[in-house]
């Protein structure tokens, strides 16, 4: 029982979700019927199940909510902008309970006045379904099902030449045919021309075939189906003493249900997900012995080396597939994640006393399974402060001249290997002189900074940041931007934000398609082999070249053409080694942070450039500051990857208080 | 061969959850010859190449509902004679009304229990 119990939640998950979609059909386009019967049929789905389960606030709900649907599907009710709110609430109530039911809650967090409400809509719709059924049962014989199964059948096939043109094998169909029971099969070689007659142009062989199985005649045909009009084919069913039980039935005579073919549902499997997560694991290793083979055959002498690397190109062609594939498995469409965020929007509307809508674009769009899950945080306090700050209130809308309900769209889109979110509101926009006053009351920043637009933008950003002088009950909860922003990274992403004053503000959130794989540089530095993820990276450079000067205690900055940037020895960051006074050989790495800063890493020397599995350390060891993760090498070698950011902090800050500015010199 | 060892019945409902209950009471019952289907066509589909005795049928599908199904059924002359039964969640008469015209021969409301069901088919093709 418990795991038929398990399933219904899942399923509620998936009705749930149909449900929304209903809804927002119906709020795009008003009185579509498909939507009101999709949306009832979910509902109806669900208390049948809670029903069964005894699920008793659920049922009770979805019982209400379903007479309001089937008032507005009756046309007994209308159904108009007011009812469709209505609805998204129930709808949300429904979830609420659902989840609560999950937990083992079955009764209890009713919602009388919702309930009053909807029932006031389904008030014109009789109530006499508790009556029970009233229906007078129709008696059946069993009778022994027809056809009286055969006991075998003589098939006789004889393959026209058509059948060979369009590539089928009847050895194929033979050994099908042999799934089915016991086969007999006699090559009809009469038609075989001589030796020296040539070769034939034409097929020569035929097959009697006795079948001994009591399956049903059109399984016979099925094994035959692509080659109907292809063949000779007769299916004669015999009893059990051989006798002949049927006239002889040809390929055309046998009758095919005449069913409208509608597209077919998606098929699919449940699969747990600790068995993907192994596959890609094992995928994983074999990415990295790819590798390690291939640095094996740089060893190789090139006479030698010539006739492997084809198929080692293949190979490795076919793990890349492989690695996609795989990945893809994981992957699920934003639509889910969309889906809350619109609830999200209401509420938190609600509770602001504002108006407003969300509009989402490519919520097909698919992401790995944990950065979907990981995004609900983010992304709802985001929402949350795009309704609760971003918006202007109906009234001051309406003064500068916009629609009174505010609108946040949240799209989803691939670009170039990665996934970009964008959270969209058209409100008031940042109120920059608002935000300055408050970072330097905030000692963020100094009273004389020169900052500019996207760094005053960027201070939301900050620890510790907040504009609004009460705590608001809505964004207020705890976690700033800040946390956000954190989170954001700690997904291998980053997040930025615009804003047009009066106009609206737009934050953009860029993130791996995968936390499986990721593309750095491997460079060498105290005897130390670290991977740099190339998503921070800018440039590199020989610092021999580079216009390096020297700056207090061992202290470098780089030279750039729009200002001064500080040099950072990686190894020493990393307490391999103490910083060296001078930088020859070495080479440097230009990185930009999240929030524009930029740092030069000194490093002994620069491998490659590839793509590396990323093995966390957290589970395995423990949070190391600058380092992310860590990855297996070709050779077999262990490398840590640095996290880029985080190292930068330090370094800047260190900066900072060389000079007394704030970040980094212009 | 009783009547339970012989009868061979098929489930049809879109919900994964209804389905396993349906099949579950049948186990109870003591029916082992069952099989299901998600949905209206194939249901149909597999009952023209294997007719079983009688359809237990959820009405609220996607697609085809319980009705439509049973219209179908009625409809080809491989299928006509096997029971059917509607399992639903909803007295709505005119469902009811509807199955009475097509040759539907009994119905369930959900939820049921296992006795219930039980009662439900014995109405139809005998005692047990």
């Amino acid at each position: 029982m418990s795991a038929l119990l398990d399933g219904f939640f899942e399923e509620c998950g998936e009705l749930l979700e149909s449900v929304f979609e209903g809804l927002s059909a119906l709020e795009a386009d008003g009185g579509d019927q498909e939507a009101v019967n999709a949306v009832f049929r979910a509902v109806h789905s669900i208390k049948g199940g809670a029903g069964a389960f005894g699920l008793e606030a659920l049922v009770a709900f979805s019982h209400v909510l379903e007479n309001a649907l089937d008032a507005f599907r009756s046309g007994a009710a209308q159904i108009g902008s007011k009812e469709v709110q209505l609805l998204y609430e129930a709808g949300d109530h429904l979830s609420d309970l659902v989840e609560r039911a999950a937990r083992g809650q079955v009764s209890g967090g009713e919602m009388p006045d919702l309930h009053r409400a909807l029932e006031g809509i389904c008030g014109a719709v009789d109530q006499e379904e508790d009556a029970g059924l009233d229906f007078q049962p129709l008696t059946l014989d069993i009778l022994p099902l027809e056809p009286e199964p055969a006991a075998g059948f003589d098939i006789v096939f004889r393959p026209h030449a058509t059948l060979f043109e369009n590539g089928h094998e009847p050895a194929l169909m033979l050994r099908e045919l042999g799934e089915l029971g016991a086969i007999d099969v006699v090559a009809d070689l009469s038609a075989l021309p001589t030796l020296d007659a040539g070769l034939a142009k034409t097929p020569v062989l035929g097959w009697q075939i006795g079948l001994e199985s009591d399956c049903h005649r059109a399984q016979i045909a099925e094994v035959f189906e692509f080659a109907e009009g292809l063949c000779d084919l007769e299916i004669i069913a015999r009893d059990a003493e051989g006798l002949k039980v049927e006239d002889p039935v040809t390929q055309s005579d046998i009758d095919r249900p005449e069913v409208v073919e509608r597209a077919p549902a998606r098929e699919t499997i449940r699969v747990d997900l600790a068995r993907v997560d192994r596959l890609i694991n094992i995928v994983g290793e074999l990415v990295i012995s790819e590798a390690m083979l291939r640095q094996a055959m740089t060893e190789i002498p090139v006479a030698k080396y010539g006739p492997i690397e084809a198929a080692m190109g293949q190979f490795r062609q076919l793990s890349g597939q492989l690695q996609e594939s795989v990945l893809a498995i994981r992957a699920q469409p934003v639509k889910g994640l969309f889906q809350r965020m619109s609830r999200i929007v209401r509420e938190a509307a609600r509770e602001a006393g504002k108006e407003a809508r969300l509009v989402t674009h490519g919520s097909a769009t698919e992401v790995d399974r944990t950065v979907v899950e990981r995004l609900v945080d983010p992304l709802t306090h985001m929402i949350r402060n795009a309704v609760d700050h971003g918006l202007e209130d109906s009234d001051r809308r309406q003064a500068s001249g916009k629609a009174s309900t505010g609108t946040v769209t949240l799209s989803a889109v691939h670009r170039s290997g990665r996934v970009v979110i964008e959270l969209q509101d058209d409100g008031g926009g940042i109120d920059r002189e608002r935000v300055r006053q408050i970072a330097i009351d905030k000692g963020l920043v100094g009273e004389s900074d020169e900052l500019s637009d996207a760094e005053i933008d960027n201070l939301l950003f900050r620890p510790g940041f907040s504009t609004r002088s009460e705590v608001s009950n809505l964004s207020g909860r705890g976690v700033g931007m800040d946390v956000v922003k954190s989170e954001i990274q700690a997904l291998g992403g980053r997040v930025s934000i615009h804003s047009e004053f009066g106009v609206g503000t737009t934050v953009t959130i860029s993130l791996p398609l995968t936390l499986a794989v990721m593309e750095g540089m491997v460079v060498e530095t105290a005897g130390e082999i670290l991977v740099v993820p190339t998503t921070a990276l800018r440039e590199t450079f020989k610092a021999s070249n580079a216009p390096l000067h020297a700056l207090g205690a061992g202290g470098h900055v780089l030279n750039r053409r729009d200002g001064l940037v500080p040099v950072f020895d990686l190894g020493s960051a990393l307490g391999f080694r103490t910083a060296p006074g001078e930088y020859g050989d070495h080479s440097l790495l230009l990185v930009e942070t999240e929030a524009g800063r930029r740092v030069a890493f000194a490093v002994d020397r620069i491998r490659d450039q590839r793509e590396v599995v990323i093995k966390g350390l957290q589970q395995n060891y423990q949070e190391i500051p600058g380092v992310a993760a860590a990855t297996i090498l070709g050779d077999g070698r262990i490398a840590l990857i640095v996290d880029a950011d985080q190292l930068a902090e330090p370094a800047v800050r260190g900066g900072a208080e060389l000079y007394g500015g704030a970040g980094y010199v212009q | 061969m009783s009547l339970k060892d012989q009868l061979k019945i098929m489930v049809v409902d879109d919900m994964t959850t209804s389905r396993g209950l349906i099949e579950q009471a049948m186990n109870e019952i003591g029916i082992w010859n069952v099989v299901s289907e998600a949905d209206g066509q194939s249901a149909f589909r597999t009952l023209m190449a294997k007719p079983v005795h009688l359809v237990i049928s959820d009405y609220n599908m996607p697609n085809m509902d319980g009705l439509q199904l049973l219209e179908q059924l009625r409809l080809s002359k491989a299928t006509a004679r096997i029971g059917f039964i509607l399992v639903t969640g909803r007295a709505d008469n005119a469902v009811l009304q509807k199955g009475r015209q097509l040759g539907m021969n009994n119905c369930l409301l959900k939820p049921f229990s296992v006795p219930q069901m039980k009662a439900c088919i014995e109405k139809v093709v005998g005692r047990l």
